[in-house]
């Protein structure tokens, strides 16, 4: 039962996420235009940006980059299809995980230098957050009894009343799973970074499409993990989490405009102290007291 | 019965016979013949058996009884003789210690005590047996093709052991053997101390000074272990009288307060075979020696009878909470800090050693806990472990005889050089540390049984750990992926016993990943299930099932799908003008040439060995000295 | 209109400009102009660009960089010279080791003189770049589905 479902969650997913994704992108820069004093592209923008990509020439330095992105979609959609059909939050963070490694790996395929240098830092970046994923996939079962998604309909109150300093925790990490700044160390939005563009600088038309789509997913999925904290009793208190996750989102591109990128012996020791100091009390608390 | 005496007679006829015929040719049809016979023999005994409840045997041979002492006596007497001809003390004396302490024990405490059930199968001893019978012969083969391109790297009339090194790996599987299927804790013992033994020679096989000093480093800290064998053997006997080891875990359960001093102690020695902190320093010497010996201490002999032993343990340390929590914080401490110290190593070998302690580390915690879903775990984290970590160090064997090197930065364009081996290499990095693979989903039922057990300092240590573990595993995938030029395949020359190894190796990862669901429900569930009465599986039936379909795309992606593509090739981009574009030259700013280079991310002044050893060490110590305490106080 | 000119991402190059140029093409990006309104982003990397904008004159050393850049941009793709230096050479069209103007190296497609050039002058030169941006994508468009 719960196989059909995943599948189910899994297809519908991957057609879902990518518009909602891509909307999400497009109000991403307008909102940043206008924290820069600026107009903005059009909503669409992202699509239009996708659409183009799609339209370009098919060339690839390695050849394989573009099966490596592939099955890193593929992978994201497994992972959202986990989520949000109620599946197990675990092996969603694990699935997402093998998604960002097939992006690393497509990175490295292309031995350029810079593109080694942004995936070495991509690796980084999985390792700084990768701690307080799993302290906060714990913390989620402490609270509820169960590592599947759906447990959090049967709870009388939201799960972020007792997890609140892991949530925290989780959105110091959200950061970096977004690639924003100040943790965009592997490759950022803005021109003229030393890496050039890190990891995708040797990625070109549909190869690169296929990473804006990976990361409308993701920012979908990421959002979803967010608004999970938020949702309680039955499925009406869905638009709560929405809510919830949408604020994250406003504080995330808030953050991005405001900070300078740090370095990457920041940005660990900071991931793993919030991890250490967040998740770790939180789930001593829930788990001793 | 007879399955089980075939199968712990058979090596020692073909060690016997491989000191005879000393010529190429008859050694490769000695070793593909025994291999070959000692597989079909294990998977005979392994379909009997397997989901099987325990099956014992009436054996008592006057024979083996008297055998016992004598192989005693010829190990202290061999050791002795390596001591004094190199020099050390310490050896010889903690060798005397043990022989002395084993007579003893022989004539005075066990006279009298007869195990009349000495021999058994369960579920886990024939998952053991298919462990050393497939993956420990697979090994033994391998090395045939390897050994010759070995002895034709060295020095010029250096003297041909191989004789010897083959005899020995095939022993080596026989103790192994005997330590899975003995009832008879003597036995067991008379088995754990040949393996000791057999790794001893193995190592020290080049005879050169860094070769002996590890080798002596190995056979000191086993030896020490092995007196903690001999200290719990003594201690069961005092207390509960008898020395068979299944009576002693029903009793022991009866009685906790009893057991916890010898359940301590039979900790201790599996901690030292499994290489755990601050023991873990022999495993790393150990890399001296061949590569196929380095297979096969770390994939299914030697440290797996460590941690076959704990997980054998596993009801005890329900009951005895002092022995539980010095094996669960040693083995999370290991985990993390031996994943964390990985990540500063660029030699292939020694990553290899590193990641197999911190995963021992975790089987030894999962044994620890004890619980149903932790030991489902660790025997899933054997099984994977032991294949995968095989096909590492065979694939690294092979690429250092054709690469000429080691070090995980001279492996770049591997994925050209030798584009088979370079895939073989990637599945089993892959199943090391990333879901969907077997290690993972492991991983995964590690830390469902911590959370369920209210481990918190085991789930922190799991947590920070698993993020060090992608961090070391993803760069080393990411140097074998590169594509640039069109450098000369020079996997042409590599011989077929290597290739037919890496093939079974490669074929089982895939198989057992793809039929885990299957093995979880039909083999090891109803092995918990008699173990402790419940049926117990963490992850969930339909994500193992999902997990299985990802493992085969994954699979036919790897190997059916990364070839040439339609796409136009470019050349890559070097923020100028680049001259050379294969070897990424490009015209720098002095009109000059310059090849870009990028060298992995090693952290080395976080992840350096230099502090976090020293911590490990101290901490794991502490942690094993206050433990002993206790139980002594306890008993 | 194909989605090529709705998504124009540009890679700009000094080649031997005075800085003048420069310092228009990314004003024009400032929110005073606010070219991402177009959809136009600063790639910095040939790669990801369609509209190579050159400010300044291309010299003995720079040409082979110019040429490369080009070359590894993906088609559909367009060139504009930016400033009287990158149409012609400028002033320094005489100096020892100017080639001249862009065009010595690589098709230029727009030029847009001024010196320095204004912004308003680049984003007009930019949009008659999307028409040809248009009509090479409509071809290669063709092209694939001929082929």
């Amino acid at each position: 039962m719960s196989l059909i479902q995943t599948l189910l969650g899994t297809v519908l997913f991957a057609v879902l996420a990518p518009v909602v994704g891509c909307l999400l992108a497009g109000a991403d820069r307008i909102v940043s235009a206008r924290m820069q004093g600026r107009v903005g592209p059009p909503l669409l923008q992202p699509y239009y940006d996708v659409r183009k990509l799609l339209g370009k020439e098919d060339v690839s330095v390695s050849g394989v980059d573009g099966l490596y992105m592939t099955c890193a979609l593929v992978f994201t959609a497994f992972s959202g299809g986990f989520f949000f059909s109620g599946g197990n939050l675990l092996m969603s963070a694990f699935l997402i995980t093998m998604a960002a490694l097939f992006f690393i790996i497509a990175a490295y395929s292309s031995r350029s230098p810079f593109a080694e240098i942004g995936a070495g830092r991509e690796s980084l970046q999985v390792m700084a957050y990768e701690p307080m994923v799993i302290l906060m996939a714990v913390a989620f079962y402490l609270a509820t009894g169960t590592f599947q998604v759906a447990g959090v309909f049967d709870l009388r109150h939201p799960i972020v009343c007792t997890t609140w300093l892991a949530f925290i925790g989780f959105l110091f990490i959200l950061t970096i799973k977004l690639r924003k700044s100040p943790f965009d160390l592997s490759s950022s939005h803005h021109a003229h970074q030393e890496l050039v563009k890190g990891v995708t600088t040797e990625m070109s038309g549909r190869t690169l499409a296929k990473v804006e789509v990976m990361h409308w997913c993701e920012t979908v999925l990421f959002l979803g993990w967010t608004g999970m904290f938020f949702v309680w009793g039955g499925p009406a208190t869905l638009i709560v989490g929405v809510v919830f996750a949408l604020l994250a989102w406003f504080l995330e591109i808030l953050i991005d405009n405001n900070f300078a990128r740090v370095k990457w012996q920041a940005m660990l020791k900071s991931a793993w102290i919030v991890a250490l100091v967040c998740g770790g009390v939180n789930i001593a608390v829930l788990m001793l007291l | 019965m007879i399955l089980i005496d075939s199968l712990v007679v058979f090596p020692l006829i073909a060690a016997v016979l491989l000191l005879i015929g000393r010529t190429d040719a008859v050694r490769d049809v000695i070793v593909v013949a025994s291999a070959a016979i000692i597989a079909v023999l294990s998977i005979v005994l392994a379909a009997q058996y397997l989901g099987a409840p325990t099956t014992y045997f009436m054996f008592e041979s006057p024979v083996i009884d008297a055998l016992v002492p004598l192989i005693s006596i010829a190990i202290c007497a061999t050791i002795c003789a390596f001591g004094i001809k190199y020099k050390n003390v310490f050896a010889v004396v903690l060798a005397i210690v043990q022989l002395a302490g084993s007579l003893v024990f022989e004539f005075v405490f066990a006279h009298g005590i007869d195990v009349q059930l000495s021999l058994y199968v369960d579920t886990l001893s024939a998952i053991m047996a298919l462990i050393i019978g497939i993956i420990g012969s697979g090994i033994c083969v391998y090395a045939l093709g390897y050994m010759k391109d070995f002895q034709a790297h060295e020095p010029e009339g250096a003297r041909d052991r191989r004789p010897t090194f083959f005899a020995i790996m095939f022993l080596f599987l026989s103790a192994m053997y005997v330590i899975v299927f003995s009832n008879n804790m003597s036995w067991m013992f008379t088995g754990w101390e040949v393996t000791t033994l057999c790794s001893f020679l193995l190592i020290a096989y080049t005879r050169t000074d860094e070769a002996v000093r590890n080798a002596f480093r190995q056979i000191i800290m086993n030896i020490a272990g092995g007196i903690g064998f001999l200290v719990a053997l003594f201690a069961v006997v005092i207390c509960f009288g008898t020395l068979s080891f299944s009576e002693f875990i029903a009793l022991g359960s009866l009685f906790p307060s009893f057991a916890a001093l010898p359940v301590c102690a039979l900790a201790f020695a599996g901690l030292t075979k499994a290489a755990q902190m601050p023991f873990h320093t022999w495993l790393l010497g150990a890399m001296v020696a061949p590569t196929p010996t380095s297979a096969l201490l770390h994939s299914s002999t030697m440290v797996k009878a460590g941690v076959f032993l704990l997980i054998k343990l596993a009801p005890l340390f329900l009951v005895c909470p002092v022995p539980a929590v010095m094996c669960e914080l040693v083995g999370g401490v290991t985990f993390l800090l031996c994943s964390c110290m990985a990540i500063a190593q660029s030699n292939a070998k020694r990553v290899l050693a590193y990641s197999t302690i911190a995963n021992l580390g975790l089987i030894v915690a999962c044994a620890g806990v004890g619980t149903p879903e932790a030991v489902w775990a660790a025997i899933f984290l054997v099984i994977f472990h032991a294949i995968a970590k095989s096909l590492l160090f065979l694939c690294v064997g092979t690429a250092e005889h054709h690469i000429g090197s080691r070090n995980i930065e001279d492996m770049d364009l591997l994925f050209q050089r030798m584009p088979k081996l370079a895939r073989f290499m990637m599945l089993g990095i892959m199943c090391m540390f990333i879901a969907p693979f077997g290690m993972l989903i492991a991983k995964w039922a590690t830390l469902i049984s911590f959370v369920e057990t209210n481990s918190f300092v085991l789930i922190l240590l799991l947590a920070f750990g698993s993020g060090a573990t992608f961090m070391f595993w993803a760069k080393w995938l990411g140097k074998l992926t590169g594509i640039a030029g069109e450098p000369e395949d020079v996997e042409l020359t590599v011989h077929k016993s290597e290739w037919a190894a890496l093939y079974l190796m490669a074929g089982l990862i895939i198989a057992v990943c793809v039929l885990l669901p299957v093995i979880s429900s039909c083999i090891v569930e109803p092995y918990i299930a008699s173990m402790f009465g419940v049926p117990a599986q963490g992850v969930g039936q339909d994500n193992l099932w999902i997990a299985s379909v990802l493992v085969a795309f994954v699979a036919i992606v790897l190997f059916g799908g990364l070839r040439h593509s339609r796409q136009k090739k470019v050349d890559v981009y070097l923020s100028g003008v680049g001259t050379d574009f294969a070897t990424r030259t490009y015209v720098n700013s002095m009109g000059g040439q310059t090849q870009a280079t990028a060298r992995n991310l090693y952290l080395e002044p976080l992840f350096g060995e230099g502090r976090l050893k020293v911590a490990g060490e101290v901490i794991c110590t502490v942690l094993i000295v206050i433990a002993f305490i206790a139980s002594g106080v306890l008993f | 209109m194909s989605f090529a000119t709705k998504s124009p991402w540009v890679i700009h190059y000094d080649a031997s400009s005075c800085n003048g140029c420069d310092i228009e093409v990314l004003a024009a990006l400032c929110p005073g102009f606010d070219l991402e309104r177009f959809g136009i982003v600063n790639t910095g990397n040939p790669k990801h660009a369609d509209i190579f904008l050159v400010t300044g004159s291309v010299n003995e050393r720079n040409q082979h960089v110019v040429k490369q850049i080009y070359d590894q941009m993906v088609e559909p793709k367009v060139v504009v010279a930016c400033g009287i230096c990158a149409c012609s050479g400028g002033i320094f069209h005489d100096c020892y080791n100017i080639l001249g103007g862009v065009d010595k190296v690589i098709p230029v497609d727009v030029y847009v003189p001024g010196c320095a050039v204004r912004p308003e002058a680049l984003i007009d030169g930019v949009v008659q770049a999307l028409d040809i941006l248009d009509q090479r994508a409509k071809a290669l468009e063709a092209k694939r589905k001929g082929a």
